[in-house]
């Protein structure tokens, strides 16, 4: 589909690095970055127009804006061990008191093994999905808000090597959400190399396929 | 006018974002330290208002650690990299927050080139040559959506030219620029 139009691609490409594709255009393209032949175009344009870049006097940035860095990706966390300990400690409570056993506070010694980032928006990510402890368990963070109809849900799919997507659940509006996973997810994500979001009815897919428009596709990584 | 560091040099970057791919946040910090200023700078030359690029040097920041890994397999120099996801983050901030850059002030502001700083980045073979070749209104256009972000539109009512004239003369430019700099490749 989309090497038969090599010419439109590599023009397109060349529209969202010089920064003229916009809008729906510009994200439906971000799409088709999960492509190698589509991003080697992009890199090709970025190498060409890196031309222009102008060389400007520096300016150096407030304190704040390292300290709102510091604060989202928790790189203060290790430390601060009594912090996070509490931290542990009140999640634990809040599990326990409302009851939902599924989820589980992720053991500080489970280390990401795979990583995949959902993104609609050029540089927004929307969550941050890690795989633990080689699929053992799951961690999404939600990073921005992602637009929702009212009535409706975000639901986050392994897309595995061979057959149907299967499910991994409801995806956060906000915070952070742990899950152990089933012996049916680790199988269909041995191998698997892509996860995607799909909007479903509030409180996922009746029928556990999806059934509303497949919004993202993200790839896994290794972390 | 001040003369500010020299900018650090491409392996050390290089190693810091490796280290960074290897979580480690001490390299971060070093590595913010070093580039930081010169990506805010190049953030508020597209998005002018200071608590904009404040928030959007955060959001590349924590893109940058996030994508630490991918830099490897990436074919461009570290700088570079990280100036193209600043860039990225731009347009796309200016899309949400519908910011309208093409007021008077704005203007005045294009017109300010006397803060270069020469030699920052290494620019393609023949570059100057193969943009040379082009019209000097599709070398404007270039440079007002490269540089500045602007759109389309926005450089339509900059320039006082008609959009259609805008979208082709960069169109044919890039073609012209690609085709320049292959051929000028092949026989250099």
């Amino acid at each position: 589909m989309i090497s038969s139009n090599r010419e439109l691609v590599d023009r397109l490409a060349a529209e969202y690095v010089l920064g003229t594709l916009r809008g729906r255009a510009r994200r439906r393209f971000e799409r088709w970055l999960v492509s190698p032949q589509v991003r080697v175009m992009v890199n090709d344009w970025e190498q060409r127009l890196s031309g222009l870049e102008p060389s400007l006097q520096k300016v150096t940035p407030p304190a704040r804006v390292w300290q709102g860095i510091e604060g989202r990706l928790e790189l203060g966390r290790s430390r601060r061990p009594a912090v996070r300990w509490l931290a542990i400690a009140a999640s634990v409570l809040v599990v326990a008191m409302v009851g939902l056993y599924t989820l589980r506070p992720v053991p500080p010694a489970l280390v990401a093994t795979q990583r995949a980032s959902i993104e609609a928006d050029a540089q927004t990510i929307y969550w941050r999905v890690e795989l633990l402890g080689d699929n053992q368990e799951l961690s999404v963070r939600a990073l921005a808000t992602h637009p929702l109809e009212s009535g409706k849900s975000h639901e986050l799919w392994i897309l595995p090597a061979q057959g149907n997507p299967v499910s991994l659940g409801l995806l956060p509006a906000r915070g952070t959400q742990h899950l152990v996973l089933t012996a049916g997810q680790r199988a269909a994500l041995a191998g698997a190399k892509q996860l995607a979001v799909s909007v479903e009815p509030a409180g996922g897919s009746p029928t556990g396929l999806p059934t509303g428009e497949v919004i993202h596709v993200a790839p896994l990584s290794p972390a | 006018m001040d003369r500010n560091d020299p900018l650090p040099p491409e392996i050390e970057l290089a190693q810091l974002l490796q280290r960074c791919a290897a979580r480690d946040p001490a390299a971060f910090r070093l590595l913010y330290d070093r580039t930081s200023p010169i990506l805010f700078a190049r953030l508020l030359r597209m998005l002018r208002r200071r608590s904009v690029a404040e928030e959007a040097l955060q959001e590349v920041y924590v893109r940058i650690w996030e994508r630490a890994a991918q830099y490897e397999i990436h074919r461009g120099r570290a700088l570079a990299w990280m100036v193209t996801i600043a860039r990225y983050c731009a347009i796309d901030l200016m899309r949400r927050e519908r910011l309208t850059l093409v007021g008077d002030d704005a203007l005045a502001e294009v017109a300010d080139e006397s803060t270069a700083e020469p030699g920052a980045f290494e620019k393609p073979n023949h570059f100057d040559d193969c943009i040379g070749r082009l019209s000097q209104n599709t070398q404007q256009c270039l440079t007002l959506a490269f540089v500045e972000g602007h759109s389309h539109d926005e450089i339509a009512r900059l320039t006082s030219n008609p959009l259609g004239s805008v979208k082709s003369w960069i169109r044919r430019g890039l073609i012209s620029l690609k085709e320049c700099l292959s051929g000028e490749r092949q026989t250099a």
